[in-house]
């Protein structure tokens, strides 16, 4: 069985070429190996811009019920029993109200945590944002918005993310320039030759009393292998270098910070470890399940609650532990594949709907505010079988976070053929 | 509350079950042949055969098919029946989820039931000699993927496995569609239990056309999946008091009378249960089923788009009414698979092909799953409906995780599992250690690197670096 021969998928993830243009991919290869032998040059700190943190929540996160528009008799009308109530309602419980942000939308309660955020300037939210995405379904809408596409055409393999990495100089030769802390590799990051998925720093270890040993015999394992499998082993074999200087472990966070013991808690504070480790961290990724809320979905309370009530403690201990220095050099963004049906159902859920939030979370957004064109949730002014319609573009919202906070200079390799219009959310 | 469990007597059956292993391999004796020495000659072919059709060859596996000969060994793969090795059946015997229904067995902790079940899944999959049953599970499990986490899916699913996804697994895909569809285990998942007249919960309905038939571009609208949903409600699961708690139940002061229509076909009012039936039958014999499957067959067994191959199975599927065996059959034969390029082994694949080509003693249990959690496949913890993914580039983050496992498994540090590779090694006429250990473990290659990579070393160490090299993560 020759190895050199590829399969279609295995031809994909091993043809740096794709990526990175013809000519220069082995090139490329060697310069990155021969560097990182010589260990991460720490990075200087005012070069590059800032570190993106891509937090995706999948199932399809109702955004009306996160950021709620009050405002909207029709919202109150749809949802009687998962709604929740204006700030100002008298006749409902206190802890049933959403907490206002800006005389129009409200926040849910579960996130109260993000509140000191949003005043003083660190937190934006966008609103009716989606991508074209038509079928509804979570995986056609997730592989769209991972691959930074706005319809599904055309035969971009790669992610959103990855092309950001081919398409900019890396800030240090690093082997951790790319990390997702997932057991698998979210497709945001398809296709990226220096993004490693990395469920967990701290076992980040080869279990054996011969360490340097079995290292450098599997060293000469991967040494020459042009398959998928090769080239992430000899990917692996360099951060398990970088990681044995340092010392995940033992990291504490700083400010008090708290983070749960959430996978999403556990996953930040590790990227906030690399982030002040200094080791050339450009991307993080991580993701958080479980917004598929066609049953009893809650309001304040409830199934939806209790992932908002993880998602905020865990966003406000990130933002805590850096501090407001470091945040000046991390953008958060989250986002996930499409909002829900505004009609609650007989279930009390909701179904699969169209546009939904992101939130953007660091010092360099001009935050504090609730950026949407507002479609409206009146009859006339939903789409289809009742769903809010997509006003922004989410790709707009990446284009402002990758030129003005990363500084990258090749957004049109990164989102083909797509002119963005900027909000001005930084 | 007295539970059922402990009445019958087997409440520490899990616990002691990880000593039972020497006893359980005893029954069958030594398997291992006298000589493990290849036969010259044409011996790749088969060893693909046996890495696609099944979960890799054991030691002396691949001369015994060169023997029987590859057509007459797929062919009584595709007709298993239920004779299993005393040792396998004496380990499942051992597991309360292979002797009481789960919804029995709600005292027991979710995550003992998850272990069980796991445990089941890897003993077979390990020394079943039905293999291709055994790979078809994995596939139809991961294809009709149900999150056992979620809701009571972890006491629902051991039932969905043997009578929905073991039952049917080799048979024809529309029997094995329809009985997913009243499976208590996915009502629960998706939600359908839940779905009633009024405004209908679409999770059900959209999922069986996107992920179980037809796929996303397979000709349906947002239109069909409202009316699909419609016609699935009242389809529920009993849980009444004094009444059969977990059965499938059709409920009929639930269900929407109306009339409907589904992908152009009238579905007349007063229907009741049928309405969902009738939707099963129209999606099983939709063209754009025929080709889902077939894709999806290719995708897993070739690794990737095969035009060709999706068309001529997607003839087969509608010529013989979705009978699975007659679009496998071509299929696992052909060139394309035996001699084109190599998959990728996902968690699962990998841990038990390495278990079974160093023909390990093993109890399945805690440790090796362990291993499958920090690979990132814990066995059905898949929290979205579409399965595990099957492209390469998903899984390149697990190759620490893998190099871990292979180190302490050949070095006899994995607790509940044993290899004894001197005895495998004595049963190999010729060469050093290395050799030796290549032979085993990726019979019929030419890796003088791993000679080169573990100079001087120990026979377990040959063996370990054998299963981290790069050519055994595909197969």
């Amino acid at each position: 069985m020759a190895l050199d021969h590829s399969c279609e998928d295995y031809r994909r993830t091993t043809r740096r070429s794709l990526l990175m243009g013809a000519g220069i991919s082995s090139v490329a290869w060697m310069t990155r190996s021969a560097l990182s032998q010589v260990g991460v040059r720490p990075g200087n700190a005012d070069a590059g811009g800032d570190i993106v943190v891509s937090i995706f929540l999948r199932g399809g996160a109702d955004g009306m019920s996160v950021v709620v528009p009050y405002g909207e008799d029709a919202y109150h009308r749809a949802r009687p029993n998962i709604g929740l109530a204006r700030p100002n309602d008298n006749s409902a419980a206190a802890n049933a109200r959403c907490l206002d942000l800006d005389g129009f939308f409200g926040l849910n309660p579960a996130l109260a945590p993000l509140l000191p955020l949003y005043k003083d300037g660190h937190l934006a939210v966008v609103h009716a944002v989606g991508s074209g995405d038509q079928t509804r379904s979570h995986f056609e809408a997730m592989n769209l918005m991972e691959r930074g596409l706005g319809q599904p055409v055309g035969d971009v393999a790669s992610g959103w993310l990855a092309r950001h990495l081919a398409s900019s100089p890396p800030r240090a030769a690093s082997p951790l320039r790319a990390v997702s802390i997932s057991s698998t590799m979210p497709d945001s990051l398809r296709g990226a030759t220096d993004a490693l998925a990395i469920e967990s720093l701290d076992r980040f270890r080869i279990d054996s009393d011969q360490d340097a040993a079995v290292r450098q015999s599997l060293a000469s394992l991967y040494k020459h292998g042009k398959d998928a499998m090769s080239i992430a082993g000899r990917e692996t074999l360099d951060v398990l270098d970088t990681l044995n200087r340092l010392d995940p472990k033992s990291y504490k966070a700083a400010n008090g910070a708290t983070y749960p013991v959430s996978d999403l808690g556990q996953g930040l504070r590790q990227v906030a470890f690399l982030v002040r480790a200094n080791v050339g961290l450009e991307v993080a990724c991580l993701d958080r399940g479980g917004w598929d809320t066609h049953v009893v979905q809650g309001a304040t309370t409830g199934l939806l609650a209790l992932q908002l009530d993880d998602l905020g403690a865990c966003l406000a201990a990130f933002a805590a532990d850096l501090g407001s220095d470091l945040m000046k050099r991390v953008s958060v963004v989250v986002q996930t594949e499409f909002g829900r049906r505004l009609q609650e159902n007989t279930s009390l859920g909701t179904d699969h709907g169209r546009a939904s939030m992101m939130l953007l979370i660091g010092g360099g957004f001009k935050g504090g505010k609730v950026y949407s064109q507002w479609p409206g949730l009146e009859e006339h002014q939903l789409e289809d079988p009742g769903d809010l319609k997509v006003t922004t573009d989410y790709r707009d919202v990446l284009a402002e976070v990758l030129t003005k906070r990363v500084q990258h200079a090749n957004l049109g390799q990164v989102f083909p053929g797509y002119v963005p219009n900027p909000l001005g959310v930084c | 509350m007295l539970s059922r469990r402990r009445l019958i007597g087997l409440g520490l059956a899990g616990a002691t079950l990880s000593g039972c292993t020497r006893i359980a391999r005893g029954l069958d004796g030594d398997r291992l042949p006298a000589d493990l020495t290849l036969p010259a000659g044409d011996v790749h072919p088969t060893v693909r055969l046996l890495d696609r059709a099944g979960f890799g060859p054991r030691p002396g596996e691949v001369a015994e098919v060169e023997r029987t000969g590859r057509e007459a060994w797929l062919e009584s793969q595709l007709h298993p029946d239920d004779n299993e090795p005393s040792g396998l059946k004496f380990q499942l015997s051992r597991l309360d989820v292979s002797n009481i229904d789960g919804m029995e067995l709600r005292d027991m902790p979710e995550n003992e039931m998850l272990r069980q079940m796991s445990q089941a899944a890897i003993l077979r999959a390990i020394y079943s000699p039905w293999q291709l049953r055994e790979r078809m599970v994995d596939f139809w499990t991961n294809h009709f993927n149900i999150y056992a986490r979620k809701g009571l899916a972890a006491y629902r699913k051991p039932n969905d496995d043997l009578h929905v996804i073991r039952a049917n697994a080799l048979l024809t895909f529309p029997n094995l569609l329809r009985a997913s569809a009243h499976s208590p285990a996915m009502l629960a998942f998706l939600d359908n239990r839940q779905n009633m007249r009024g405004v209908a919960n679409e999770n059900y309905a959209r999922e069986l056309m996107e992920l179980h038939t037809l796929g996303v571009h397979g000709g349906y609208t947002q239109y069909d999946v409202q009316e699909v949903a419609r016609c699935f409600t009242g389809w529920t699961v009993e849980d009444g008091f004094l009444q059969h708690r977990g059965a499938f139940k059709f409920d009929p002061e639930r269900h929407d009378r109306g009339e409907k229509t589904v992908l152009g076909v009238k579905i007349p009012a007063e229907g009741g249960q049928n309405d969902g039936e009738h939707v099963l039958e129209i999606l099983a014999h939709h063209p754009a089923c025929a080709r889902f499957i077939a894709q999806k067959m290719v995708r897993h067994f070739l690794g990737g788009a095969n035009e060709a191959w999706v068309s001529k199975l997607a003839k087969i599927y509608t010529e013989t009414g979705g009978d699975i065996p007659s679009m496998l059959r071509p299929l696992l034969l052909s060139q394309e698979a035996l001699e084109g390029d190599p998959v990728s082994k996902r968690p699962l694949d990998f841990v038990v092909s390495a278990l079974r080509a160093l023909d390990a003693d093993t109890d399945g249990g805690r440790q090796i799953q362990d291993h499958l959690v920090a690979m990132g496949q814990p066995l059905f913890e898949w929290p979205m409906p579409d399965g595990y993914p099957d492209k390469t580039s998903a899984w390149t983050g697990s190759l620490l995780a893998r190099w871990n496992f292979a180190l302490k498994l050949a070095s006899n540090q994995l607790e509940g599992s044993t290899v004894d590779l001197k005895h495998l090694a004595s049963r190999i006429g010729q060469g050093g250690d290395a050799d030796k250990m290549v032979a085993v473990v990726l019979p019929g290659r030419d890796l003088a690197h791993i000679q080169e990579a573990a100079k001087g070393a120990e026979l377990s160490q040959f063996a370990a670096l054998s299963l981290c090299a790069p050519e055994f993560q595909w197969r």
